[in-house]
């Protein structure tokens, strides 16, 4: 992990400050930034300021993100982990009002940058929403619907007349993506039917197989059970642990029991926009640093 | 709950009150069904039922109909049935009736007793506070059912005694005798009993419920559901009487059998373009298995039936072209104006804008296409076909853009956010996710702009005026003459350039300007009829069209 200068802290966070050992934040925030996880870093975030209007929803968040691995986000409601998520492919940019400052490195490579390329950063930058929103289209439609788009399949007319029209490839396509998420022995028979007539639990798994359709390397989820059954959600989660042998994934939750089982590293945000701490997820639940986040994961407030 | 009035969960069995209040709802939906069945002429009120007059059944069965409704009434005053009527039948009914009965006084005073001015208003007000009070003061039962049932009762009677019969007329004296005003007996028997049909039908529906809340709603479904009833009967009851008239010269000389119809030459040649050479032709004649000259032929002298052929072609193409022109003009602005216009003040503006374009009178349109148009397309400024068809499709593109424009918002957010987060391109994301999911709504908006152009006629008079009965040979070809040029615009069509009959605009020449005469039309009123008939016929033809178009987008959006 790269050491970078820190703004030195500010009169604000001193004064919300209480900690285990009676350390400022500012110091938790130096211990932690010690923290180093085994592998390489994947996504590297320096300094991130997103501002909604007047509204300051993030305060200078800075963490690195490691490859192949879970990553959850953790925080009461309006806290800014969604839209720290949302900056990790720039989904904010959709919002008119938002600014943002700061940096973000896939690869090490900067995307708050004039020349990128947002096809190509989502292609590689994936997400599934809260509410599960496949398309209403086919099954079928729907898996291959990113990768027709980038011109990665061709199903097209023309293709078929200059016999560039690969079915074999699309159904390949289609049958991997649903059975990495783990949806292929549920629908297999029915392709061709809406998706729109699928279960809740269903549909939400689509919506990630429809994200691994493209192939993705980081795959950001917010809150991806929270609409769904204890039963459809202990499926989305086996899947996450899944996913995290081949792709980095980072889910946002509301549910610190769903946190602490399925993350490897844990960084939890309280209100204010402030990333408080980040460390191995066994070391948020069992040993946080700070006062606050004890509180938070113990249940005592949030 | 302190103070809330309770009654039995379970109330005594009181089926035999239902069952009469239940057939006095049935005997006033009937005096309805009646009375509208009058004013279309379909039960002739100078006839006679039983050696008795129309009128005077009629009248017999609301009296009938009104002492039952105010004995309903009684009868739960008196608690003999049990019922759970409020203190008063309100406000609003209390003042309905007040004015109901206001009216009816004032009217005997003054025409029937010939009471001068003072002495009527006085009798209208007196009846009318009496009205006023037997509805307000009683409880709900007996105020909600004895002034319906007296109004029944008193107009029933007029009807009974003959005092209204099928000779009655009566011509107010005040109004001037430039315009002589005279109520017949055909419309005033039927109001009467429509009017009291409903007002018995609400009391005797509330005296079904119980009164109290349930009534109250059961009245006011009776009220709804034969106000709709009417409604659509008018509809369907106005649209018959169109087929009725047209359905016979339309249907005039009509055959079927092999070899009875028009030969038609089917010819498709391959032409080198710009060179005139013709490099194989093939042609071969169809004669058609149905002869329909109306719908076929145009007017001649040497037909044995005369049609509307032309008008009919020149109809379909006005729509083809001002659809052709509109709908991908109005769509591509919608998409503008809700995936890439800064919502905003500028938004706003062009909605304004685009619901007062819909809302513009037709001749505006047509006075643009005349003055803007016309000079534009032929060097020697003249009405044509292309005119016209510019001219129907500025009519129809604000109601596409409105509508396509509502269709768009109503996609959900989720499906621009998820197709983004793949990483797809907002473009690509409009034409493969939102337009589908946008076009019933789309096409509904287009079917509503179809069926209003269709049938416009102002526009077509300032910008294509055809002529008036044209044969079957001056039909517009547009698709056979299409020709490619060297030179700009490329491609031209001469027919486009001409003028054409079309079904309003030729309907409005016969009938109101009677050119039919001098063409040797035999009866002008029966081909007119016919003309509308035909016309009707392929605006709902264009709604069948469109109205399946939007059920084949459904099916692919939804799952069964």
């Amino acid at each position: 992990m790269s050491e970078t200068e820190t703004e030195p802290p500010t009169s604000e966070t001193d004064a919300t400050s209480t900690t285990t050992a009676g350390e400022t934040d500012e110091e938790i925030r130096e211990e932690w930034r010690q923290f180093d996880f085994a592998g390489q870093a994947k996504i590297a975030v320096e300094d991130l300021d997103v501002y909604y209007g007047d509204d300051h929803a993030l305060k200078g968040v800075s963490m690195d993100i490691p490859e192949e691995s879970v990553t959850a986000l953790i925080g009461p409601s309006g806290c800014g982990k969604s839209t720290f998520l949302r900056c990790l492919n720039r989904m904010n940019d959709r919002i008119k009002a938002a600014e943002i400052n700061g940096s973000v490195c896939v690869d090490g490579e900067e995307i708050y940058q004039d020349r990128v390329d947002l096809v190509e950063l989502r292609k590689r930058v994936g997400m599934v929403f809260q509410a599960p929103n496949p398309f209403p289209k086919s099954v079928r439609e729907n898996i291959t619907y990113g990768p027709r788009k980038h011109g990665d399949i061709d199903t097209g007319l023309l293709a078929r007349l200059t016999g560039r029209r690969d079915e074999g490839a699309a159904e390949d396509l289609v049958e991997r993506s649903l059975r990495q998420a783990a949806l292929w022995d549920e629908v297999s028979d029915r392709l061709d039917d809406n998706a729109l007539g699928l279960s809740g639990g269903q549909q939400q798994r689509l919506c990630i197989a429809r994200c691994l359709a493209v192939d993705p390397e980081v795959i950001l989820m917010d809150e991806p059970a929270s609409a769904l059954d204890p039963i459809a959600t202990a499926k989305i989660e086996d899947l996450i642990q899944e996913l995290a042998e081949d792709y980095t994934v980072v889910v946002v939750t509301h549910n610190m029991q769903q946190a602490a089982r399925i993350s490897d590293q844990t960084a939890v945000f309280l209100t204010g926009g402030e990333l408080v701490e980040y460390d191995d997820t066994d070391e948020i639940f069992q040993d946080p640093e700070s006062q606050r986040v004890e509180d938070y994961v113990s249940g005592k407030f949030g | 709950m302190a103070g809330a009035t309770r009654a039995d969960v379970v109330q005594e069995d009181t089926s035999g009150f239902e069952a009469v209040a239940g057939l006095t709802v049935g005997l006033s939906a009937l005096l309805f069904v009646l009375a509208l069945a009058a004013l279309f002429q379909l039960v002739s009120i100078s006839e006679t039922v039983a050696g008795l007059g129309t009128p005077m059944v009629l009248g017999a069965v609301l009296v009938l109909a009104g002492i039952t409704v105010s004995a309903l009434g009684v009868v739960s005053y008196t608690g003999a049935y049990q019922t759970t009527a409020r203190a008063s039948a309100g406000l609003v009914a209390a003042g309905l009736f007040g004015l109901i009965w206001f009216t009816i006084g004032g009217l005997v005073a003054s025409q029937t007793l010939g009471l001068g001015s003072p002495g009527w208003q006085l009798a209208a007000l007196l009846v009318g506070t009496g009205g006023f009070a037997l509805t307000a003061f009683p409880p709900e039962d007996v105020g909600s059912t004895l002034p319906a049932g007296a109004l029944a009762v008193f107009l029933g009677g007029v009807l009974v005694v003959g005092a209204i019969g099928p000779d009655w007329s009566w011509a107010p004296a005040n109004f001037p005798s430039s315009q002589q005003v005279t109520f017949l007996p055909g419309i005033v028997v039927p109001m009467a009993v429509l009017f009291s049909g409903l007002v018995v039908g609400w009391a005797a529906a509330k005296a079904y419920g119980g009164f109290g809340a349930r009534g109250r709603h059961l009245g006011a479904y009776m009220l709804i559901y034969l106000n709709a009833g009417a409604i659509i009967a008018t509809l369907f009851g106005l649209v018959a009487f169109v087929f009725m008239k047209g359905f016979s010269p339309m249907t005039r000389g009509f055959e079927v059998g092999l070899g009875v119809g028009p030969a038609t030459h089917l010819a498709f040649a391959l032409v080198i373009p710009f060179a005139d050479i013709r490099l194989f032709e093939l042609g071969y004649t169809v004669v058609w298995p149905v002869s329909w000259p109306f719908v076929m032929n145009g007017v001649s002298l040497f037909n044995e039936y005369n049609g509307i052929w032309p008008a009919i072609i020149g109809t379909v193409w006005l729509v083809i072209g001002a659809t052709v022109m509109a709908v991908p003009l109005g769509v591509g602005s919608a998409v503008f104006l809700t995936e890439y216009a800064e919502r905003g003040r500028f938004t706003k503006v062009v909605e304004v804008a685009t619901n007062a374009l819909w809302s513009t009178p037709s001749i505006v349109f047509g006075l643009f296409g005349a003055a803007f148009l016309i000079p534009r397309f032929t060097p020697q400024p003249s009405r044509s076909l292309l005119a016209g068809m510019l001219t129907l499709g500025f009519m129809l593109l604000p109601l596409v853009v409105i509508t396509a424009r509502e269709a768009m918002l109503a996609v959900p957010d989720e499906y621009r956010d998820a197709s983004a987060a793949l990483g797809v391109s907002k473009w690509q994301t409009i034409r493969s996710v939102v337009l589908p999911a946008a076009m019933p709504g789309i096409v509904t908006g287009v079917i509503l702009g179809v069926g209003r152009i269709a049938g416009e006629t102002a526009p077509l008079l300032l910008t294509m005026t055809g002529d008036t009965l044209p044969d079957a040979g001056s039909a517009v070809k547009v698709i056979n003459n299409f020709q490619l040029t060297l030179s700009p615009p490329f491609v031209t069509n001469p027919e486009l350039t001409r003028t054409t009959a079309a079904l309003p605009l030729q309907l409005w020449q016969i009938i109101l300007t009677g050119t039919g005469q001098s063409s040797g039309l035999d009866d002008i009123d029966a081909f007119g009829w016919g003309t509308a008939l035909v016309l009707l016929i392929v605006v709902l033809s264009f709604y069948a069209i469109g109205i399946a178009t939007r059920q084949y987008f459904r099916s692919k959006l939804k799952y069964e």
